[in-house]
């Protein structure tokens, strides 16, 4: 099961990566609302994952999206900082009862409760760091804030509705 | 001995964490020099194939509109003709002033865009020419309707170029009717929008004035239209007019620009250089 369950995630990662690259680059939702839909990879990542592989993978996610983006490193930036940031959010989120061995990270088996600020804080730490580096700009910080908080309720949407899509299979 | 290497193997996330958000900063803070940086953005080969197919099924879908525009340039460019026919003409009746050189100063090379960015903060182009076609860092590119920006690094095949959406690209600008001059900055959000700045508040300026690239502009030819003025204020400190500019490239729909070369640009940086102090 626990490998069934890896190998779909690889396919996850590779066509989040994909839609990320071609259809959701030119994107914004009302100009400032960008969809980061290939922080599926860290955000889903098997819970017993070891911190190293998370910051690796991270980073050359995260390189991999500066190549196409234009942006020397930024992504990479972010992207390292929430994987690093993983564990210590799970820490601060611990249910009462531990997390099972066997759990997956799912709206499903988290609950509401758990599933939505873990996610939130990842978005906007991730967004935030992101669109201030992006902007290298003391004057846009008003306007990269904006950015992050309505790219982080777009990404909630997004990933809520893969999750409730996810469940009816 | 045996200590340190057990604080580096209990730390190595850290350590690791560190190191990685080193080189990423590194990257982020080296981004101008692009001998570095060459082929970590998409004038990268395999990433500028994947994204040239990608334009490609997106420019089918757009035929219509770039015919249009096509069509338009060719009016557009029948007209110049004429123009410069006449002023030709002119010239020669006013030996003086007349340079053979200066006629064909300025040579444009069409260029396909591959890629385009419009809605970050630092925006970007990549186009599919470089080296092998003449293009050369430094060079103007402007589209049929405006100004796009510049040329900032090349590789044989292709060329990225700094938008003029991108903070700190600022463009010597003046404004058409009066000769005013000014620069001009994006300031970074809204696409079509830019502003003038450094224009005094006693020099009259009129909502509808069309704002061009100004004479003494080291990368664009002069007179190559930028906008038109939108809205007309004053800013914050008294002292200079608050001019929102309405840019009359539209970037997010951007297929085909002309990268300019500038036959005179090494000859007079030569000669800018080689300046004497005068004292």
């Amino acid at each position: 099961m626990s490998a069934n369950f890896q190998y779909k995630w690889l396919i996850a990662v590779v066509v989040s990566i994909v839609v990320q690259l071609l259809f959701l680059r030119d994107l914004a939702l009302f100009y400032y609302g960008f969809c980061f839909i290939y922080l599926w990879a860290i955000v889903k990542a098997p819970i017993d994952t070891p911190p190293v592989y998370l910051i690796l993978g991270g980073f050359a996610l995260g390189w991999l999206l500066d190549i196409f983006y234009n942006t020397h490193g930024m992504h990479a930036f972010a992207t390292v900082l929430v994987a690093w940031l993983r564990p210590a959010i799970f820490k601060f989120l611990t249910p009462a009862n531990g997390y099972d061995e066997r759990s997956s990270i799912s709206l499903d088996e988290m609950k509401w409760m758990w599933f939505f600020p873990y996610l939130g804080m990842m978005l906007f730490t991730h967004h935030l760091v992101l669109f201030l580096l992006e902007a290298s700009n003391a004057n846009l910080f008003g306007l990269s804030l904006l950015k992050a908080f309505l790219s982080t309720l777009l990404g909630l949407i997004v990933f809520t509705l893969l999750e409730l899509f996810n469940k009816g299979k | 001995m045996n200590q340190l290497f057990e604080f580096l193997l209990r730390q190595r996330n850290l350590l690791l964490f560190v190191l990685l958000q080193g080189i990423s900063l590194w990257s982020v803070f080296t981004y101008n020099n692009y001998q570095h940086t060459l082929y970590f953005n998409t004038t990268n080969a395999w990433a500028a194939s994947i994204l040239s197919t990608r334009q490609e099924v997106a420019s089918y879908h757009q035929l219509r509109e770039i015919n249009g525009e096509l069509a338009l340039e060719n009016q557009k460019l029948h007209q110049q003709i004429f123009q410069l026919q006449a002023q030709v003409q002119q010239k020669a009746d006013l030996p003086v002033f007349f340079s053979t050189a200066a006629l064909d100063r300025y040579k444009p090379i069409a260029c396909k865009v591959i890629d385009q960015s419009t809605r970050n903060s630092q925006n970007y182009l990549t186009i599919e020419k470089g080296y092998k076609d003449g293009i050369k860092p430094g060079m103007a590119v402007i589209s049929s309707t405006g100004i796009v920006g510049k040329v900032i690094s090349c590789t044989p095949d292709l060329a990225l170029i700094v938008s003029v959406l991108h903070t700190s690209n600022t463009v010597s600008a003046k404004i058409k009717s009066s000769g005013e001059l000014g620069y001009l900055k994006w300031p970074g959000y809204q696409t079509e929008v830019a502003e003038l700045m450094d224009v005094s508040k006693y020099k009259k300026v009129v909502k509808g004035d069309t704002i061009v690239t100004s004479d003494y502009n080291a990368v664009y030819p002069p007179n190559i239209p930028i906008g038109i003025v939108a809205k007309v204020g004053l800013q914050d400190d008294g002292t200079f007019h608050d001019i929102k500019v309405m840019l009359l490239t539209h970037f997010s729909t951007l297929r085909y620009v002309y990268v300019i070369e500038n036959k005179f640009s090494g000859q007079q940086e030569k000669l800018e250089q080689a300046k004497p102090k005068i004292d």
